[in-house]
C-alpha cells in the first residue's frame, strides 16, 4: 500500500454567479489525520468538500492531494462518501462496491476481489453481497456506499455528512466501525458533518467555517485519547467540555 | 424517485369474472334482439371463428403487424434516442419541448392526409401513422426518466472518473429504463390506435380495412368480431412490453 497523503488548500475561493461560497479557505490536512468540517447551513462546507474530489472548480487558489494539484474529478487519490448513500438502485451490493474499479476498468476477477475484500471490512460479508439496496437498511447502505469508496483503495476519504440520515444508535455503531478501519488503515479523512458530537468523537481537529462567505473561523484542536471507540470517550468531561466549546464557538457566529 | 409508475393491471379473478359478467349481460341483450347493431356475443363468436378459419382475420393481422413493426420500431429507437439526448442537453431539450408537447397533445389524425399526399394509398402510410401515434410518448417518457436521474449518483460516477459515454451507459440509460419501458408500453398501445386510424383512413389493408368494410356491408357480427380482435392485439402489444419491463427491472 502506498503512503498516505496529506491535502493542502491554499487561498480557495469559489462563487455560484454573484453569491460567493467560500473566500480564502487556507486548510492543511496532515497525512493520515481525521479532520472534520462543521459549520452553520450554507456555509459551503459540502462545496468545499467538492472541490477537494474535483467535482466543482475552483474560482482561485488550489488544492493540492500529496504532490498532485486537483484539476478535475477522478483523482485516484480520493474516494467520497455520500449522504444519500448514492447507491445504485439496480445493482447489488457487490456491483455497487465493484462500481468504482469498474469505471476505472479494472478486470472483472480483480473487481470481485475488491469488492469482496472491502464489504468484510465494513460487515457485509456473505449472502448481503447479493441483496439489492432497497433491500437493504439505511446502515447497511452505507456501509456498501463505504465499501464501494475504500475498494479503489484511496488514500484520502472525503465523507460528506454520510451518517446524517442514519438513526441514532445505528450511527453510533457506524461511527465506531469508522474509527476502527481509521486506525487500520491510517488514510487521510475530511468529514463534513452538523453533528457537533460527531465532529468531536471521531476527529483529530475541527475546522469551522462561517457562513455565507464560507471562511475558516475557528481550528479547534481535539486532544481526546485513541481508540475511542473501546475507552468509552463519550461520557468523559473531557468530550463534554470540547462538545461545549464548539458549541460556544457556532452558538457566537448566529 | 422514478417520475411515472406504471400501474399494475388487476387481471386476477375479479378481473374474469368482470369479463364474464359482461358476455353473460351481451348475449342476454343480443338475444333479446332489440337492434341488429347488438348481435349476441355467441354470433360475435361464430362470426370470429368464421373469419379465422378462412383466413380472412390472418391476413388482415398479418398486414396489420407489418406496419405495425415498421412504424413501431423506428419510433422506438429514435424515441429513446432523441429522449435520451433531450433528457441529457439542456439546449436541446428548450429547442424541442414546446413541438415535443403540442404534437402529443394535437389531433394526429388529421395529419394522415398529409401522409397520403406524400406517401400515396400504401401501407406506408400506415407505418407512417404507427410512427407518429407512438413516438412523441416515447420521446417524453425517456426525457423524464433521464431528468429524474439522482444527482449523487452522477456526482458518484463522475468522482471516479465516468466520462459522458460511461455516464450515459452506466447512469442515465439504467436510472431512465422503467421509465422508458413504460413509455415504450404506452407507446405500443398508441401504435395499436395509429394502425387502426391509418388503416381505416386509407381503406386499403389490415384490421382497418376489413373494419370499413364489414361496417358499410352491416356485417355487424363480423364487425364486432374484428373490434374484438383489435382489442386483443392492443392488449398483446402492451403484455409484451410488460413482460420486457419485468425482466430488465428487477430490483425494484
Amino acid at each position: 500500500m502506498s503512503a498516505t497523503l496529506g491535502i493542502a488548500i491554499e487561498r480557495l475561493s469559489k462563487s455560484f454567479g454573484a453569491v460567493q461560497a467560500l473566500a480564502d479557505i487556507e486548510i492543511q490536512v496532515k497525512a493520515g489525520e481525521f479532520l472534520a468540517l462543521i459549520g452553520p447551513s450554507g456555509c459551503g462546507k459540502t462545496t468545499l468538500l467538492k472541490c477537494v474530489a474535483g467535482l466543482l472548480p475552483a474560482d482561485a487558489g488550489r488544492i493540492v492531494i500529496g504532490s498532485r494539484p486537483v484539476s478535475g474529478p477522478g483523482g485516484r487519490e480520493a474516494s467520497l462518501v455520500f449522504q444519500d448513500f448514492a447507491l445504485l438502485p439496480w445493482a447489488t451490493a457487490r456491483e455497487n462496491a465493484e462500481f468504482g474499479l469498474l469505471l476505472r476498468g479494472a478486470p472483472a476477477a480483480e473487481r470481485t476481489e475488491a469488492a469482496r475484500r472491502a464489504l468484510a471490512k465494513v460487515g457485509l460479508a456473505g449472502s448481503f453481497e447479493q441483496a439489492y439496496p432497497a433491500q437493504l437498511s439505511g446502515g447497511m447502505q452505507q456501509r456498501v456506499g463505504l465499501a464501494r469508496a475504500l475498494a479503489v483503495n484511496p488514500q484520502v476519504l472525503l465523507m460528506d455528512e454520510p451518517f446524517a440520515s442514519i438513526d441514532e444508535q445505528t450511527r453510533r455503531i457506524l461511527q465506531d466501525d469508522l474509527l476502527r478501519l481509521w486506525s487500520e488503515e491510517r488514510k487521510t479523512v475530511v468529514l463534513v458533518t452538523h453533528s457537533m458530537e460527531e465532529a468531536i468523537y471521531l476527529s483529530d481537529r475541527v475546522v469551522v467555517l462561517s457562513p455565507r462567505p464560507g471562511r475558516v473561523h475557528r481550528v479547534l484542536d481535539v486532544p481526546l485519547p485513541r481508540p475511542r471507540e473501546t475507552l468509552d470517550v463519550r461520557a468523559s468531561g473531557e468530550f463534554a467540555r470540547l462538545v461545549d466549546e464548539l458549541w460556544q464557538i457556532l452558538k457566537k457566529m448566529q | 424517485m422514478t417520475p411515472l409508475v406504471a400501474p399494475e393491471p388487476a387481471f386476477g379473478r375479479a378481473g374474469f369474472a368482470a369479463i364474464a359478467g359482461l358476455l353473460v349481460v351481451w348475449e342476454i341483450l343480443g338475444r333479446l334482439e332489440l337492434t341488429m347493431f347488438v348481435p349476441s356475443a355467441s354470433s360475435v363468436a361464430v362470426a370470429w371463428w368464421g373469419l379465422l378459419t378462412d383466413g380472412t382475420l390472418l391476413r388482415s393481422a398479418g398486414s396489420s403487424f407489418g406496419s405495425l413493426l415498421k412504424g413501431f420500431v423506428p419510433a422506438a429507437l429514435l424515441g429513446v434516442a432523441l429522449g435520451l439526448a433531450m433528457g441529457r442537453f439542456r439546449t436541446l431539450r428548450e429547442v424541442l419541448d414546446g413541438w415535443i408537447n403540442a404534437l402529443m397533445s394535437a389531433p394526429l389524425s388529421a395529419l394522415v392526409p398529409v401522409l397520403i399526399a406524400l406517401f400515396g394509398v400504401r401501407d406506408t402510410v400506415v407505418a407512417a401513422t404507427v410512427f407518429l401515434f407512438s413516438f412523441f410518448v416515447i420521446v417524453v417518457n425517456t426525457m423524464t426518466g433521464v431528468r429524474g436521474t439522482e444527482r449523487s449518483l452522477v456526482e458518484m460516477a463522475r468522482s471516479f472518473g465516468a466520462g459522458e459515454a460511461a455516464l450515459f451507459a452506466r447512469i442515465y440509460l439504467p436510472a431512465a429504463l422503467p421509465a422508458i419501458l413504460l413509455g415504450l408500453r404506452l407507446g405500443a398501445v398508441q401504435a395499436v390506435k395509429g394502425m387502426v386510424v391509418g388503416e381505416m383512413l386509407i381503406s386499403l389493408v389490415g384490421m382497418g380495412e376489413r373494419l370499413i368494410y364489414y361496417g358499410n356491408t352491416f356485417l355487424i357480427p363480423e364487425l364486432y368480431a374484428v373490434i374484438v380482435s383489435v382489442l386483443l392485439i392492443a392488449l398483446l402489444s402492451s403484455t409484451l412490453v410488460q413482460s420486457a419491463e419485468r425482466a430488465l427491472v428487477k430490483w425494484k
